[in-house]
């Protein structure tokens, strides 16, 4: 498929996420595919370029909204797994995250979203789902061997209090894993705050999900060197 | 020196006040003032009442709080689990809507008063209403229909019924959550509430597009506040921007107060609403954690600077969190008084 062609479907795609039409979007997709590009183009050259454009506002200078991000990211975890076994090698996974929101905070959007980008980049993702308790992020990543953990939260109390990241990294001090496990955390709290990421013990934070793989995977390769 | 009624008053009918009012939101804090938990605190609409007339008295500024916690509306529809913190506000933790189902069976008491915990919000009210001897206004705080279902059954279900959903399930849930949000103003009035704070965060610009703003959460706004009409209300951004949605509600809806976001630019807002409308410009309350408060009165006098030079504006906090040291919320105060006195008090705006 030509270079122009492959422009066509993504603009058509990002008209599609632009104005939250999702039976649009899928629609492109399965023509895409029905046209002939591969699995790996539709989600290398359409899907991640369209969820990173979307969700890092660059596809237009008016302000690009949760619900925007919500639906390209929805896509992007449904398309990405569906064709991901169509692949015809293996894709290799970049690293492992488990996600979940803090404990006492039951808001996952911001979760959901951001598990959409880590997914359609490669990275396998263990979501533990909401009101996690800091023994299980720390349990539940060295169990399945996850190099990051990822800590969403909506509130200033469930980020900044004793029950949240701050015990994490606590916990994974005790257990003398610090050097094997990297935090990360996100959420509205954070954007208002800059600094607080540091505050509450994490080694860094996303202002957006589009930054997410990027930053996680700066930290996987902190840990793996 | 004006009260804080006063001061609303000289606002609404287009005169100076001696300085910008002041709204400051310490919610959970009340139960820090009693020594109560939290859990114990909610549990009186006695003890709430208490709690923010101390803390008024306390700090000076000029309106009382008539509210608990937002997910109590979630409480009055259904939900059977409130999770408590030391530290903040209480949490949804039973989702009252998880299959279409439920949207069907959803149900609005016709007299919200027979919910007990709606009564002791009213009750709550009332007595602030009492000891505020017309002094101070007492705000009532209703969620509108274009935002409650995030409430009722999380917010990525609640878009995604809205983006990709049934729209006729939509519209019943809508229906549903419109008719509990007017019913809501009516009883907090008749408990005492003089103003309304309607809070629609999914319908700020923040969670949505313009174009999606218009079709579908703008109808709802008229719908929610046809009966009581929109005297006496204030369109609370909740957390996301509204500027780019001001011009619409004001124009369609009549709203004449606008509570903006810490990011939404004032003269902005200013210019978008016309001379008339209140606008509330707000501090970004989460660095009030660790500012110092030569920082605190600095960030005042700059949105001070841009109020006084919009007109009708009063000063305003988000959800003050918890973690906020007292001395901090003493600096907040005494710079929004040091830096809001007009100098031509009285003068028409």
């Amino acid at each position: 498929m030509s270079e122009g062609i492959d422009k066509q479907i993504l603009d058509s795609y990002l008209t599609a996420l632009f104005d939250t039409d999702k039976a649009a979007a899928l629609r492109i997709v399965q023509e895409a595919l029905d046209g002939g590009l591969t699995p790996e183009q539709v989600v290398f050259e359409v899907i991640i370029p369209g969820m990173e454009q979307m969700i890092g506002g660059m596809i237009s200078d008016n302000l690009v909204t949760l619900s925007q991000h919500f639906l390209a990211s929805q896509i992007a975890e449904e398309v990405t797994d569906r064709l991901i076994p169509l692949f015809a090698a293996v894709p290799e996974v970049r690293g492992h995250v488990v996600i979940g929101t803090s404990h006492g905070d039951f808001h996952g959007l911001g979760k959901k979203i951001v598990i959409g980008c880590l997914k359609a980049r490669m990275f396998q993702v263990t979501d533990l789902g909401i009101n996690v308790a800091p023994e299980t992020f720390v349990d539940q990543a060295l169990a399945v061997g996850a190099d990051v953990i990822a800590i969403s939260s909506m509130m200033v109390h469930t980020a900044t209090g004793e029950r949240g990241p701050k015990r994490v990294r606590q916990l994974l001090r005790e257990r003398g894993v610090e050097d094997r496990l990297r935090i990360i955390v996100g959420g509205a709290p954070y954007r208002f705050h800059e600094n607080l990421y540091l505050e509450v013990g994490a080694d860094a934070w996303g202002d957006t999900a589009a930054q997410a793989p990027e930053i996680v995977a700066s930290l996987v390769c902190e840990v793996r060197s | 020196m004006m009260t804080g009624m006063e001061r609303f008053g000289a606002l609404m009918s287009g005169r100076t006040p001696d300085r910008v009012p002041i709204v400051c939101n310490l919610l959970d804090q009340g139960a820090r003032e009693l020594g109560l938990s939290i859990r114990e605190y909610y549990a009186r609409g006695e003890h709430v009442a208490e709690g923010q007339l101390r803390m008024r008295e306390k700090y000076g500024y000029d309106t009382l709080a008539g509210m608990f916690y937002s997910a109590l509306e979630a409480e009055v529809l259904g939900c059977r689990n409130i999770i408590y913190a030391d530290d903040g506000p209480p949490n949804v933790g039973h989702l009252v809507i998880n299959t279409p189902r439920d949207i069907k069976s959803l149900h609005v008491p016709d007299e919200l008063n027979e919910h007990p915990r709606f009564r002791e919000l009213t009750s709550c009210i009332g007595i602030l209403k009492k000891g505020a001897r017309g002094r101070f206004p007492v705000l009532g705080v209703v969620t509108a229909s274009f935002s409650l279902p995030a409430m009722l059954m999380g917010v990525g279900p609640w878009l995604d019924l809205f983006i990709n959903g049934d729209p006729a399930l939509r519209d019943e849930l809508l229906e549903t959550c419109s008719l509990f949000c007017s019913r809501q103003i009516a009883a907090l009035r008749e408990a005492g509430a003089d103003l309304i704070v309607y809070v629609d965060p999914l319908a700020s610009a923040t969670f949505i597009q313009l174009r999606k703003f218009r079709e579908l959460a703008l109808p709802w706004i008229l719908r929610d506040l046809e009966a009581h009409g929109p005297a006496g209300v204030i369109f609370f951004n909740g957390g996301g921007r509204i500027n780019p949605i001001l011009a619409d509600i004001r124009e369609h809806v009549g709203i004449g107060a606008y509570y903006l976001n810490p990011y939404d630019d004032i003269t902005e807002a200013r210019s978008l609403l016309g001379p008339q409308a209140l606008i509330a410009g707000t501090i970004n309350d989460i660095r009030l954690i660790d500012w110092s408060p030569d920082e605190i009165d600095r960030e005042v006098e700059k949105i001070m600077l841009a109020g006084k030079r919009a007109g009708g504006f009063i000063f305003g906090t988000l959800m003050m969190p918890c973690g906020i040291p007292e001395e901090n919320i003493r600096a907040l105060v005494a710079a929004t008084i040091r830096h809001g006195h007009h100098a031509e008090a009285g003068a028409c705006l």
